[in-house]
């Protein structure tokens, strides 16, 4: 019995080709994900990470009396202090490149295990030094080259770069210094404060319990070690848990193609099935047969898949080698098997149904002509997805309103989902209700046979655009959302600044703004004309209230109108009057118009005043808005930027030419720096469910092949009467573009919808108050046209191939 | 011969495989098919009716020799010149599946004249519909036709577009008797009316007895003719030839 099931799928292979590319793809990303995330944990708690050193001492004065002081303790071998200093790499666009943190970017080289020579030599002089090899290749400067320092005080110099190196870390939160140089510069530049102190030794449990007794923290290597591999770990965890999520996306999508090939098969050989049951197999013999033909197939799949994903993670590793770090590439065995696991569960859960209804054909049907499968019902789908639709559309409708507690948004989204689901099990229904109108509207008679061919079988249909429809929908309401929160984000920024405002902002958001440019900024404009917005944390209350730690942003009162042009919701803005609170901070603790606020500012005396208005969402203010003067001397907070209304941007630039950690924006500058984080998160996330549109478009090819297969003597008989081969292959790709584009409308419709929700529990929007990302979606149909086109490639030559008499030669 | 050749052959011969496997279907076949007459073919199973049909009818490409359709000469054209000419001067109506499963009966009938961007005559398509008698029937797809009406159907189609000469290669083989006989007369009335030229192969005498002309091939060659013939000296020339057949 088996034999026989195996022997047919052997003299079938092109059948099966399609459904194992489906398996070979999602456990090719499976396995990959998990090679990825294994390599880099070991990468990082592998021997590349530092064993030299014994115990780290950190305290708040770590002084060369300090070292000193620690090498003469018992069992120490060496003392050596670690510096840090503010210096960054000033990259070819002349701006300091994004990867670096300016204040921890210099320290002094030394022959620890810190650093690891990938070419060239230590610096020597102060006219050397060597770069970390990641920001090096980032600023295009190699050895032999001059590169440009940025100074804490503003200043830069140029020096020549003798040495790359990648660094090793010894502590979890270490950031990765750009610059290396030689002792003597780096005592002058970076002063003498040690950031830690690096003991070697032999006790090491012993030097730490003696270091206790002297005020400092110690931690010894091994804790640091465990520490680190601690760190690895979850942080690996994280990122395996995000990818997995992308990967059963394209293990659903490929369940359908799967589930559908098999449907097809099962269908195409069910005389062949009913002869089994007519010369005596059993019906359980019959299902156990075709599940095992799954299992094999699965087997086959998960082998090069896994393979496929050993390569996939090899290459990521490689690609993301951006820390300078040597990569450790780590294949589990458990890897591996999970890959097979999957493999066989999922194409072997896929077939399942098509194994029942293939065992329940009666053995007459060996007899009959035109043996075939009864119809598969859809009445049960139908009630199923009417019924999954109403509840979650209900759910979503419950939870329309704003504001949204936390209960709400998770019932809102879930709603949004089951309707999802309601729609992939009306998807047959909605193929044969979209499709038959179509049929009616197409002119030529193969569009027409096209149109017919693709509702001919809804639920094959159905069954391939689902497939395609899962990644196009997610797709789509990420990119709706991510559209939506760009559109709230760029009104803000239009309601607060006016079009003439220019900000001076440092290059990255986690930069400091120096002192020194605030204050030629402001030299250079006019009085009035300048806004520094500042923003810090405070403890604020309110009589009988305790409203914790907030947000403070204080800025000039007479910036307010001109250079910054925020909305107000309630009240005026009036600084000099009392303080402006957030629509959210009003709705949560009940602030009105005249509430009496106190800001208790550490080491300062409280100021209380009236708030005198209430702002909707800005840029610009956080929390407390106060007027900058009653600050307390001394109190400095975090600069958002300079805001010039009325300033010249290239001539701000020309004035500031000389400092690579800041930037001169227009408004539209501000805006697109702010949102293009978001669009690089949603082309990220668009890449991984790639992977679910290419299964999706290989099950596309495979159902148009087998429905080629089936149907040999009809295009035999459309051929006779007179069609030439141009027109069979243009009515194979039309069928391919109807199926396509069935699954891209659905696909993008249930996303703009999806993503309606999602914005709304995200943003707190109202749902329809959405933007929908039009250039995607005309992108994404256009797309799926060019698939229908791509797919019917190969289905449709094999078609246009039909030999005309053997295939109406009566069989 | 008084009237013109819808359909003709000559010295056509038709080799398939090689060596060991070598048979010769046709073996120099020379033949003409009169414009407004009904012709049939028979001969024993593996007798090269097909073959002759198929290769005349310019569905397959005969190994030598030439033949014709009106004065177009086959072996010269491309495939897509013969599939247009299939589609504008030929009509076929086979054994079964005839008809495309997802077209209704009407749209199976206009079926060539839509692959040329076409419409039908109006009362060209309406004497043919009433020929065929399924006019309460035609929106109704194959899988709602019995075998005899989808054959009158494709009979139909084949009568649509006004061909040079239909070819029906055993078009009764799976109808009982009663659809046997109307499809063979509706047949024999677009000949008489329709002024249509029909090729017939068939194994069944009554069936022939239709025809104005009956030739007979064994062997790849054409053995035999009867005009006007009657089912018993059909019978009596088959009995004929298959004792030939078996003493050779
Ligand atoms: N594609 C082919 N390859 C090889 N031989 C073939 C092929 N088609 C037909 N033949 C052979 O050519 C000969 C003539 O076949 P053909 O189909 O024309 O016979 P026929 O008279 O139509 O028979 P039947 O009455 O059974 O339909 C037979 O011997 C057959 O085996
Ligand atoms: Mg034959």
């Amino acid at each position: 019995m088996l034999r026989a099931v195996l022997r047919d799928m052997r003299a079938h292979p092109g059948r099966m080709a399609m459904t194992l590319v489906a398996i070979v793809l999602g456990v090719g990303f499976v396995v990959a994900t998990w090679v990825v995330s294994d390599s880099a944990a070991e990468t990082v708690s592998s021997g590349s990470s530092r064993s030299d050193v014994a115990v780290q001492v950190t305290g708040e004065e770590l002084t060369p009396e300090t070292v000193s002081e620690l090498r003469a303790l018992p069992g120490v071998t060496k003392a050596q202090g670690v510096a840090f200093g503010y210096s960054a790499l000033v990259g070819k666009d002349g701006k300091i490149s994004g990867y670096s943190f300016p204040d921890m970017g210099g320290t002094a080289w030394d022959s620890s295990e810190r650093f690891s020579l990938v070419s060239g030599r230590a610096p020597a002089t102060d006219k050397e030094v060597a770069l970390e090899e990641a920001s090096a290749s980032d600023a295009g400067v190699g050895v032999g080259e001059s590169a440009r320092l940025l100074n804490g005080d503003g200043s830069s110099r140029d020096a020549t770069v003798v040495g790359i190196y990648t660094y090793r870390r010894l502590s979890v939160d270490e950031s990765t210094p750009v610059a290396a140089f030689d002792p003597a510069t780096a005592k002058q530049t970076l002063g003498e404060k040690y950031s830690w102190i690096e003991l070697t030794g032999t006790d090491a449990t012993a030097i730490a319990k003696a270091i206790a007794g002297l005020g400092l923290d110690a931690k010894t290597g091994v804790e640091l070690k465990a520490d680190r591999e601690r760190a690895a770990t979850s942080e690996a965890e994280f990122a395996r848990n995000f990818l997995l999520a992308f990967a059963g996306v394209a293990l659903l999508a490929g369940m359908f193609v799967i589930a559908n090939t098999f449907t097809m098969l099962v269908a195409q050989r069910s005389r062949h099935f009913a002869l089994l049951r007519a010369v005596g197999a059993r019906r359980g013999q019959v299902r156990r047969a075709i599940i095992a033909e799954a299992a094999v197939l699965g087997l086959i799949g998960s082998t090069i898949g896994a393979a496929l994903g050993v390569g996939l993670g090899w290459l990521a590793m490689t690609l993301i080698r951006t820390t300078g770090e040597t990569i450790v590439f780590a294949v589990s065995p458990l890897a591996i098997l999970i890959g097979y696991l999957v493999g066989v569960v999922v194409t072997v859960v896929a077939a399942y149904g098509s194994a029942r209804r293939g065992s329940a054909i009666a053995p007459v049907a060996a007899l009959r002509a035109d043996a075939s499968l009864p119809r598969r019902s859809i009445v049960l789908r139908t009630v199923a997805g009417a019924i999954f639709i109403t509840g979650g559309v209900a759910a979503v409708i419950a939870t329309s309103g704003t504001p949204l507690s936390k209960m709400e948004r998770a019932v809102g989204m879930g709603g949004a989902l089951i309707a999802w689901l309601g729609v992939l099990f009306l998807a047959p229904l909605l193929a044969s209700a979209f499709l038959k109108p179509l049929s009616k509207v197409a002119r030529s008679a193969t569009s027409r046979l096209a149109v017919r061919n693709a509702i001919r079988d809804p639920l094959r249909t159905a069954a391939t655009a689902s497939a395609l429809m899962i990644g196009l929908a997610l797709v789509t309401s990420f990119a709706t959302v991510s559209s939506s929160v760009e559109e709230v984000m760029t009104k803000t920024v239009k309601n607060d600044l006016p079009a003439q405002t220019l900000a001076v902002q440092p290059v990255q958001a986690w930069f400091d703004l120096p002192e020194a440019v605030i204050e030629r900024v402001k030299g250079m404009s006019p009085k009035d004309s300048v806004a520094t917005p500042v923003q810090g944390g405070v403890r604020v209350t309110l009589p009988g209230h305790e409203l914790r730690g907030q947000t403070w942003t204080a800025v000039e009162p007479a910036a307010i109108g001109t250079v910054l042009t925020p909305p107000i919701k309630e009240g005026r803005w009036d600084l000099k009057g009392g303080f402006a609170v957030s629509t959210e901070l009003a709705d949560e603790f009940g602030l009105k118009v005249g509430t009496q606020l106190t800001l208790h500012f550490e080491e300062a005396a409280p100021i209380t005043a009236p708030v005198t208005g209430i702002y909707p969402d800005s840029y610009v203010m956080r929390g407390v808005v106060l007027n900058k003067e009653l600050l307390p001397a001394g109190l400095k907070g975090y600069p958002l930027g300079v805001f010039v209304k009325g300033g010249d941007q290239s001539k701000l630039t020309a004035a500031l030419a000389d400092r690579p950690d800041v930037v001169v924006r227009d408004r539209d500058g501000l805006i697109a720096a702010q949102t293009e984080p978001i669009r690089l998160a949603l082309g990220i996330i668009s890449a991984l469910l790639g992977a679910a549109v290419v299964i999706a478009v290989f099950g596309v090819v495979n159902t148009l092949a087998l429905s080629v297969l089936e149907r040999t003597r009809e295009i035999g008989v459309f051929r006779a009467v007179g069609a030439t081969r141009k027109l069979v292959r243009s009515s194979v790709r039309w069928e391919s573009i109807v199926i396509a584009s069935y699954g891209g409308v659905l696909g993008i419709g249930v996303g703009v919808l999806l993503g309606a929700v999602m914005q709304h529990v995200i943003l707190t929007q109202p749902i329809f108050s959405l933007t929908v990302p039009w250039l995607l979606v005309g992108g994404a149909l256009a797309g799926m046209v060019v698939v229908g086109v791509v797919a019917a490639l190969w289905p449709a030559r094999r078609a246009a191939r039909t030999d005309v008499l053997a295939a109406i030669a009566t069989a | 011969m008084t009237r013109g050749a819808a359909a003709r052959a000559v010295e056509l011969t038709k080799i398939y495989g090689q060596g060991e496997a070598r048979v010769t279907a046709l073996a120099g076949v020379t033949v003409s098919f009169h414009a407004g007459e009904l012709t049939a073919i028979m001969g024993p199973s593996g007798s090269g009716k097909s073959t002759l049909m198929h290769c005349v009818a310019g569905l397959d490409t005969a190994s030598s020799g030439k033949s014709w359709i009106g004065d177009t000469e086959l072996s010269a054209l491309s495939d897509d010149a013969l599939t247009i000419l299939r589609r504008d001067r030929v009509g076929f109506v086979f054994q079964a599946f005839n008809l495309l499963p997802t077209l209704t009966a009407i749209e199976n009938i206009v079926l060539p004249l839509d692959l040329a961007g076409r419409k039908p005559d109006p009362a060209h398509a309406d004497a043919i519909i009433d020929a065929i008698g399924l006019r309460d029937r035609l929106h109704h797809r194959p899988g709602q036709l019995s075998g005899g009406q989808q054959q009158r159907v494709a009979c139909a189609r084949a009568l649509i577009t006004k061909p040079d000469v239909i070819f029906a290669d055993e078009p009764t083989g799976a109808l009982d008797s009663r659809s046997s006989a109307e499809l063979l007369s509706l047949l024999r009335r677009s000949v008489d009316e329709l002024r249509q030229t029909v090729v017939m192969v068939t194994h069944d005498p009554a069936a022939a007895a239709y025809a104005d002309r009956v030739l007979f091939l064994a062997d790849g060659q054409i053995v035999g003719e009867l005009l006007k013939p009657d089912a018993d000296s059909i019978l009596d020339r088959m009995r004929d030839l298959e004792h030939r057949a078996v003493t050779v």
